[in-house]
């Protein structure tokens, strides 16, 4: 350990840190609180943004009343807010059979259990979907997809274990997408079949067939021949087609297409929150950077006596500049270090919660070349930090601080 | 640059002076010849304040003279830049301080096996040899701070004798100490330098610490500085 003087350097560096515990722990933690927050800005909605995109289920759009497109895929396809209207069935029928459509889906929602929303649609959605490439939807165990005349539903993985739901559970639906227990409906489904998990907000739907949405007691007959969406897979450049149609020519529908750029204007919309979270961050680096500066300043004002006595066992001004500096690099690599696990429990919180609202599963973990950027940024502001401090050490008059003047 | 000279230390006309607080200069050191031979030992008396510290501040390249010439080893000391006086004092000198000045958050045998690297010669087996020459084998891990007065001394020496120096430099070496650990700590360092064959330059205010030397001189007749005050 002493050999080299690389390591007698970090072996000083370190000791005098250890001496000073406690201010060198809070600039530590002030550098990992402010580059967690600034990773938490960064990659939280970059991560957000990626598992949306993911979790759009397989389809390139939706056809829905005419409005938003975003309250569209949010309703359709997240099952988040309220369903902007609904279309007719003939509707549905008319875009199912365009020459440009893979696969239509009608959806019709409305009704939850205990929060939890039942979305009907068609039992081929189960049979014939790929909600991803190459993965269509799987069935646990005994289970079976429920059929299209029956009062019977197929739970979604993540609401079957909430709600504790097995193969055989009968359940009254409630009515509404909020749960309110004076509104129960009088049918009675069984549940036929849990799904194997997606990560995809799927898992949090029950599923029902359409017919009984549309024909739950209560319901307005009216609308037992409408659907509130219809979910699309389209055919090469058939979205254009489409959109001409529906969205710049019709007045009746929406095309809500493509997912992807719909959601990256939505999160592009939530930039100027991003903005100031990264202006947070930016003035917690520079209060870390200062209280480096103001530790290492102390430290040197400290040690003065015991670098000039290095100084005269024979230490080179160098070397003692390179303690100082040394200093504030292990200061900033434990504070970025730091920042990782401050971001990992945010980012985990993070994905818990969007997990739990919206059953789309994100992962705060996923490498990213940004990384390599944010450590030498960081090493960068604590070398800074440290510049002064280390000239200050460089200046030092040895016999100032040794010699008594006599 | 080295010059060839018979002794191992030569002092020549030397003069340093400081600002005093009236804006004028002091003139603290003013020793016209000085001189020390390989592996002699010297204790030189001075009062307290008289500049004996000052004297070796400059024979280490502590501290730069205003005039005169230091030449240790060969070597004109003044005229070696800052990293060759450097190498100098890890190479050529060991010194010994008064408040021992041993680095509180090492241990002991940390302390001395860090004089050792800036000599590049760091070894483990000699550092615990030397500690368990001072007497200090059974303490080789503890911290200044839980040393006794007397032993941190012993630790100061073991430092000071680590790169096996030409000169040891001792500043008062027994200030701290009490008569029967200072009457120990000086035999030990005696004895030390006997056996790695160092020259040794001793100064005290103290008549005792002298008397225990053969080859001893009087600062003030060696320093003929006239602004020197000496402190009762």
């Amino acid at each position: 350990m002493f050999q080299s003087p690389l390591t007698v350097i970090t072996l000083l560096a370190w000791r005098g840190l250890k001496q000073h515990a406690f201010s060198s722990f809070v600039a530590a933690f002030t550098i990992s609180m402010a580059g967690g927050l600034f990773l938490s800005t960064w990659k939280i909605k970059e991560e957000a943004q990626k598992a949306f995109v993911n979790s759009s289920g397989g389809f390139d759009g939706v056809l829905g009343a005419r409005g938003s497109k975003l309250q569209l895929i949010l309703n359709a396809l997240f099952h988040l807010e309220a369903s902007p209207g609904n279309l007719s069935w003939e509707q549905y029928e008319l875009i199912r059979d365009n020459k440009g459509v893979k696969e239509a889906y009608p959806i019709a929602v409305g009704d939850n259990y205990h929060g939890y929303r039942l979305v009907g649609t068609l039992p081929e959605l189960f049979h014939k979907h790929e909600w991803k490439k190459d993965r269509k939807y799987q069935v646990q165990g005994n289970g079976r997809i429920f059929s299209e005349n029956a009062k019977e539903a197929l739970v979604g993985n993540f609401a079957a274990r909430k709600l504790n739901f097995s193969i055989g559970s009968k359940f009254h639906p409630y009515h509404g997408l909020d749960f309110d227990e004076n509104k129960r409906h009088a049918d009675t489904y069984v549940v036929v079949g849990i799904l194997e998990p997606t990560g995809t907000p799927a898992d949090k739907v029950i599923w029902v067939p359409i017919k009984g949405i549309q024909q739950m007691e209560g319901h307005d007959p009216a609308a037992a021949q409408s659907v509130s969406a219809v979910l699309l897979a389209l055919r090469g450049a058939a979205g254009f087609q489409l959109d001409m149609k529906y969205n710049k020519q019709g007045n009746q529908a929406t095309l809500a297409w493509p997912v992807a750029a719909t959601l990256a204007s939505f999160f592009d919309r939530l930039s100027w929150f991003e903005d100031v979270l990264s202006l947070v961050a930016l003035f917690v680096a520079l209060v870390g950077a200062l209280i480096i500066f103001a530790t290492l300043r102390t430290v040197m004002n400290e040690k003065k006596r015991e670098y000039a006595i290095l100084r005269c066992l024979g230490a080179s001004r160098l070397v003692v500049t390179c303690v100082v500096l040394a200093q504030s690099l292990l200061l900033s690599l434990t504070g970025a270090l730091g920042a990782f696990l401050a971001y990992g429990g945010i980012g985990f919180t993070a994905a818990y919660l969007v997990r739990e609202q919206t059953g789309v599963v994100m992962d705060p973990l996923s490498l990213d070349l940004g990384y390599l950027v944010f450590f030498p940024i960081v090493l960068a502001l604590g070398f800074v930090s440290g510049l002064i401090p280390a000239m200050q050490a460089y200046r030092s008059s040895l016999s100032d601080n040794l010699s008594p003047r006599s | 640059m080295k010059s060839t000279n018979m002794s191992f230390l030569e002092v020549k006309c030397l003069r340093k002076r400081f600002p005093s607080p009236d804006g004028g200069d002091t003139l603290v050191v003013d020793v016209e010849s000085f001189s020390l031979k390989s592996g002699a030992h010297c204790a030189m008396k001075g009062e307290s304040g008289s500049g004996k510290t000052t004297f070796l501040h400059l024979v280490a390249g502590i501290l730069a003279p205003d005039e005169g010439e230091i030449i240790l080893d060969g070597f004109e000391v003044s005229q070696l830049s800052e990293s060759s006086r450097d190498r100098l004092r890890a190479h050529t000198i060991g010194y010994v301080f008064q408040s021992f000045n041993l680095l509180q958050g090492f241990t002991c045998q940390e302390n001395v096996l860090l004089a050792m690297s800036f000599s590049g010669q760091a070894d483990r087996m000699r550092a615990k040899k030397l500690l368990e020459r001072v007497g200090l084998s059974q303490r080789m891990d503890y911290y200044p701070r839980q040393l006794s007065v007397g032993q941190q001394q012993r630790v100061a020496l073991a430092r000071a004798l680590a790169n096996r120096p030409k000169l040891v430099l001792a500043d008062e070496p027994t200030g701290s100490l009490d008569p029967k650990n200072a009457r120990k700590a000086l035999q030990l360092l005696e004895e030390l330098c006997l056996e790695n064959n160092s020259a040794l330059l001793l100064v005290s205010h103290e008549e005792k610490v002298i008397e225990s030397f053969e080859n001893q001189c009087k600062w003030e007749a060696i320093n003929q500085a006239p602004g020197f005050t000496a402190e009762e």
